[in-house]
């Protein structure tokens, strides 16, 4: 009976492009939501990817409306490429919301969330012909949108974080660890924070389409959560997040291929199960090892 | 690395914090800053790392404006403690490696054992004692091979043996050459390799005296 799944699935990986890129672009997320969510979360800016993927989305609609109002030759904008332009220029609006408070700097991320939301609601509004379907897909992605030219957009950013990543490895830990030393070492702090965010910055702009807005910063952040619960090294837990957010990617394209489900629904569910299960685990170990410790305490 | 301080002001929103602070030492020379909670020891900490602005021509290190020194080289910082949730696992040997940007050497090596990190060097930081965190993190500034050691309240939370341990380092550094800089309310145990004393209390005031002048 397995066999038979999984021979239903390859064949579709090999005969049908849509299956085969939505496969590709999803162990791509996998590896680099993640990878991108360790220093998002540490960093705690755990806010940020959703604030900035509700604004990514505001760009996808003025874009759309753009697309629809301007005839191609005046404005060839694709939509997505707008997504990235807001979410980029989010990061700075940020930036500059939080100087306008001392101790309520976060106020500045539901601030932006707002005006993304309400940005995306107009222009969805004042776009003609805009389908219900188009919406859905964008708050919680459709995975087998995706083409070829997506495919390389999506493998280039890839390659381009995993080596950012493995080149500055040293300094992101330390970064991460203790800002301040880092800074008496000699890392340019306003530099590495600044290509941080345009980095996350552009992956949400590009996995938009994939996940949905919604969905994305999921991604990037329960893996982590449950990897926390069981790393016991920066590196440990890094791997322990790519391996659970693979296992939710292909079991979620699986079950969602079997049983007809939305794909980036299914990934973070069982993204969201394999969390549970760690925190059950979790917890009866530390009731196990204060049990040992009881035992081991002298009266 | 000698350092020069010179008409040093501070000010956070109203309050005067450093007032033309003005004082020098020589390379090698053991400068400890004495005073009570708020009187402006770590913010001449922040000021001389450069971590908060100050104006040009107050702070010099081998006769170099800081405010023109583009990366510091060869000093090393020793915090009080850090901003970092230890939730997040790291182990101690990331957060050493991590401070080494050159390959393992001997150098680093001599490092870990000097301070007798083997024993956890594989453990996660989070279930250090005070006194092994200390160590780390004095580990961690003199893998910067430092010229300048500054170390802000170095004997918080640690118990006495680790304090005698720290102490037994400094003077071996002190023997070395090195410059440095403590941020102390303990100071019976650094009085004897003090070379000068600077007291600081409210509005910036202070006093720079030799160590065989302070009572």
């Amino acid at each position: 009976m397995e066999l038979i799944i999984l021979t239903n699935i390859f064949q579709s990986l090999i005969d049908s492009p849509f299956y085969r890129y939505a496969f590709i672009a999803g162990i791509c997320v996998g590896v680099l939501a993640p990878l991108i969510g360790t220093v998002v979360v540490i960093r705690r800016l755990s806010f940020i990817a959703d604030t900035l993927s509700h604004f990514s989305l505001a760009g996808v609609a003025v874009g759309v409306f753009l697309a629809k109002i301007i005839p191609p030759s005046w404005f060839g904008l694709d939509p997505i490429l707008m997504g990235v332009v807001f979410s980029v220029a989010g990061t700075f609006i940020i930036e500059k919301l939080r100087g306008f408070y001392k101790n309520y700097k976060e106020l500045s991320m539901p601030i932006l969330l707002s005006f993304g939301v309400a940005l995306s609601g107009l222009f969805i509004y004042l776009t003609p012909g805009i389908s219900t379907n188009w919406t859905t897909g964008l708050l919680f992605g459709s995975i087998y949108s995706i083409n070829a030219r997506d495919i390389i957009l999506i493998l280039s950013l890839s390659v381009i974080v995993i080596t950012l990543s493995i080149i500055f490895y040293k300094k992101i830990v330390s970064l991460c660890f203790d800002e301040v030393y880092a800074q008496v070492s000699g890392i340019n702090i306003r530099l590495f924070q600044l290509a941080i965010t345009i980095i996350l910055s552009l992956v949400i702009s590009i996995f938009l389409d994939l996940v949905g807005v919604l969905l994305i910063s999921s991604l990037m952040i329960v893996p982590v959560a449950a990897a926390i619960l069981v790393g016991d090294s920066f590196k440990n837990t890094i791997v322990s997040a790519i391996i659970f957010s693979e296992i939710s990617v292909i079991g979620g394209f699986t079950l969602s291929y079997y049983l007809n489900l939305p794909t980036g629904s299914t990934i973070v569910l069982i993204n969201i199960l394999i969390l549970l299960i760690i925190m059950g685990i979790s917890r009866i170990r530390k009731i196990k090892f204060k049990k040992d410790d009881d035992y081991l305490t002298p009266e | 690395m000698n350092i020069k301080v010179n008409n040093l002001t501070f000010a956070y929103t109203q309050k005067i914090v450093l007032n033309k602070l003005t004082f020098a030492i020589n390379s090698g020379d053991f400068l400890t800053i004495v005073g009570k909670n708020g009187s402006g020891k770590s913010t001449f900490i922040k000021c001389l790392l450069k971590l908060v602005k100050i104006a040009d021509d107050t702070i010099f290190l081998n006769d170099q404006d800081i405010n023109k020194i583009q990366r510091f080289q060869n000093v090393g910082y020793v915090p009080q403690r850090i901003e970092f949730s230890y939730e997040f696992p790291i182990t101690v040997s990331e957060v050493l490696s991590s401070a080494y940007l050159h390959r393992k050497d001997a150098y680093y090596t001599s490092v870990i054992n000097a301070l007798d990190l083997n024993t956890f060097y594989r453990e996660n930081v989070n279930t250090l004692s005070g006194g092994q965190l200390q160590r780390v993190f004095i580990a961690r500034a003199l893998l910067n091979h430092p010229k300048l050691l500054i170390l802000d309240e170095p004997t918080v939370g640690v118990d006495l043996e680790n304090i005698k341990g720290v102490v037994k380092i400094l003077t071996e550094l002190k023997k070395q050459g090195v410059t440095i800089i403590i941020s102390t309310h303990e100071i019976e145990y650094v009085r004897d390799l003090t070379d000068y004393f600077l007291s600081m209390s409210d509005f910036g005031e202070y006093r720079f005296v030799e160590a065989g002048k302070w009572n």
